[in-house]
């Protein structure tokens, strides 16, 4: 096995040249993000985020179609004399 | 009858694989990887169609396998006759792919004829009496439906989506679709290390260009970018002929990420280091940065990148630009929400599946049981150890002029390979401090390196190809 001196010096340029060029690149994308960041920031801040009207997120109410199986049900034990008042989960 | 039961006898693969009891070593390497996919769950979505690529790819007479070429892209058949292996009627593919360092010595022996690989479409058996003996196919200038005919429906799938270069850009757009900037944005000083592990693709150049032609060098090199598809768009444009053991190997060292990633960090990093605290890091020296709209920050920063890129390195930009592209029909959200789901589901999870199982079948014996192959897996490790390493030598180098110190597995996870490497880099920390999770800090440096290694591909793909 002869020692290829062309290759090792192409491949030792490659090596300069492609590790010097990644690394420009992921500085330039860093620079670049906070460039982004910083002008982003000062001319499109997002609004702040509305609190829902009554102070509840809408998620932990029960869903009407729920309550109204739930007094179909009941409706139909019961005989349509009772209703459910309150409905809570255990 | 007797000649019918011969005739059925040479309609099975039996005669084959008692000829050439080689084919058996593959069906039983298909078997293996199969177990590790299914059984181990290394990798399942990729290993198992790679695996069942080899697998149906290894049983003569299927034309299922992808057929290895020569450096200029011909294919062999010489009758059964010619080659005297008392096979019956018919041709044999012919394997010229060994043949490189042959090529310098002049005549390659095929059987009982003799080829001369220096000249293309050889003149002297195209003359001969032996015209009727020898087939001779230029498979990359043939029409696709004449590879469809000729060679087989896996040639075929192969030609159109693989060595095309189609596969891997549409995977890198699922891939895209499927990545989170957030967390890189959010710690984007790590992103350098990105870059610090791409260190392993070019210390392996170095080496391997003692052994190999540069072109594939460049192609076992980019094993340590430790990204499949990377590695395959750049074996096509280098050095198409040893695609399969490449992208096997960057495959199989990426399943294996959780043992390469902790064998390298027990070996360079101590438990001081692992047991730093990144989040402690943040409250003792807090960044000034502060994010008013991260949502609109998403959707801009792909498309700087790409146009950085494309500036940089246009060679990236195939698949730098798709993965970007992919990431920005994400970040929209609902008005670009059906092709979101169509990039990241049906398109990525079909692409899988063509590439994994062509793939898989280029791995014959053919192409496979060489001393190449043994040549790749071993430089695809060392390049894969030297990318992890390079990732946590720029770790130590930082925290030596830095007073807020890095937990250098955030070093390591710069090799692509994402999620799982920042997950078992995030086990690793957990492991030695049960309050450490370095999960998102790792997840910069590991998208970053994804970017990283993609231009590290282009580089090579300009200066090699």
């Amino acid at each position: 096995m002869q020692f290829n001196f062309d290759n090792f010096i192409d491949a030792l340029t490659l090596m300069g040249v492609g590790i010097a060029t990644v690394f420009a690149v992921l500085l330039l994308i860093i620079f670049l993000g906070n460039l982004l960041v910083s002008f982003i920031n000062k001319y499109m801040p997002e609004e702040e985020p509305k609190q829902s009207a009554a102070g509840v997120p809408a998620s932990s109410a029960v869903d009407p179609n729920v309550v109204m199986a739930i007094n179909l049900a009941i409706g139909k034990l019961t005989g349509g004399k009772s209703k459910a008042e309150k409905i809570e989960k255990i | 009858m007797d000649s019918m039961f011969e005739k059925i006898y040479r309609m099975t693969a039996i005669d084959n694989l008692v000829y050439d009891p080689s084919y058996i070593i593959m069906i039983l390497l298909a078997f293996f990887l199969l177990y590790l996919g299914i059984k181990k769950q290394y990798e399942p979505l990729l290993l198992i169609p790679i695996s069942f690529g080899v697998l149906i790819a290894n049983f003569p007479g299927g034309e299922m396998g992808v057929l290895a070429v020569n450096g200029v892209g011909e294919i062999f058949r010489i009758s059964n006759e010619a080659l005297g292996n008392g096979l019956g009627d018919g041709f044999q593919t012919v394997n010229l792919v060994g043949g490189v360092e042959q090529m310098s010595e002049g005549l390659v022996q095929v059987g009982k004829l003799f080829y001369d690989p220096m000249e293309k479409g050889n003149e002297i058996l195209q003359n001969a009496a032996l015209t009727s003996q020898i087939k001779i196919y230029e498979i990359w200038s043939m029409p696709l439906h004449d590879i469809a005919h000729e060679f087989g429906i896996m040639n075929y799938i192969y030609y159109a989506l693989i060595k095309s270069g189609l596969l891997p850009p549409i995977i890198f757009m699922g891939v895209g679709a499927l990545t989170d900037f957030g967390p890189m944005l959010r710690n984007l000083k790590l992103a350098i290390f990105g870059a610090g592990a791409q260190f392993g693709i070019f210390a392996v150049l170095l080496v391997a260009s003692q052994f190999f032609t540069m072109q594939e060098a460049g192609s076992l090199a980019i094993i340590g970018g430790a990204d499949g598809p990377t590695a395959i768009f750049t074996t096509l444009k280098l050095a198409p002929h040893m695609l399969g053991p490449i992208a096997i190997a960057a495959y199989s060292y990426m399943a294996l990420v959780p043992v390469i990633v902790p064998l390298v960090v027990r070996l360079t990093c101590t438990e001081k280091e692992l047991k730093i605290n990144m989040k402690q890091q943040d409250k003792l020296y807090p960044s000034k940065q502060e994010f008013k709209n991260m949502g609109t920050l998403k959707i801009i920063f792909p498309i700087a990148v790409t146009v950085i890129v494309a500036i940089i390195v246009p060679d990236a930009i195939s698949l730098v630009g798709m993965l970007m592209f992919g990431n920005l029909i994400k970040e929209i959200g609902n008005n670009t929400s059906r092709l979101f789901s169509v990039a990241s589901n049906g398109i990525m999870n079909a692409a899988t599946i063509f590439l994994g199982l062509s793939v898989g079948a280029t791995m014959t014996v053919d192409a496979f049981l060489n001393w190449n192959t043994i040549g790749i897996v071993a430089g695809g490790f060392c390049a894969f150890g030297f990318s992890i390493f390079g990732g946590i030598l720029l770790v130590k180098i930082m925290n030596l002029f830095s007073k807020k110190q890095i937990n250098p597995l955030v070093g390591a996870t710069g090799l692509s390979a994402v999620p799982m490497a920042s997950r078992v880099a995030n086990d690793i920390a957990l492991k030695y401090d049960s309050r450490n999770h370095v999960l998102n800090y790792c997840m910069s440096s590991n998208v970053a390196g994804v970017i990283g290694s993609a231009v590290a591909a282009g580089i090579l793909i300009k200066f090699l190809g």
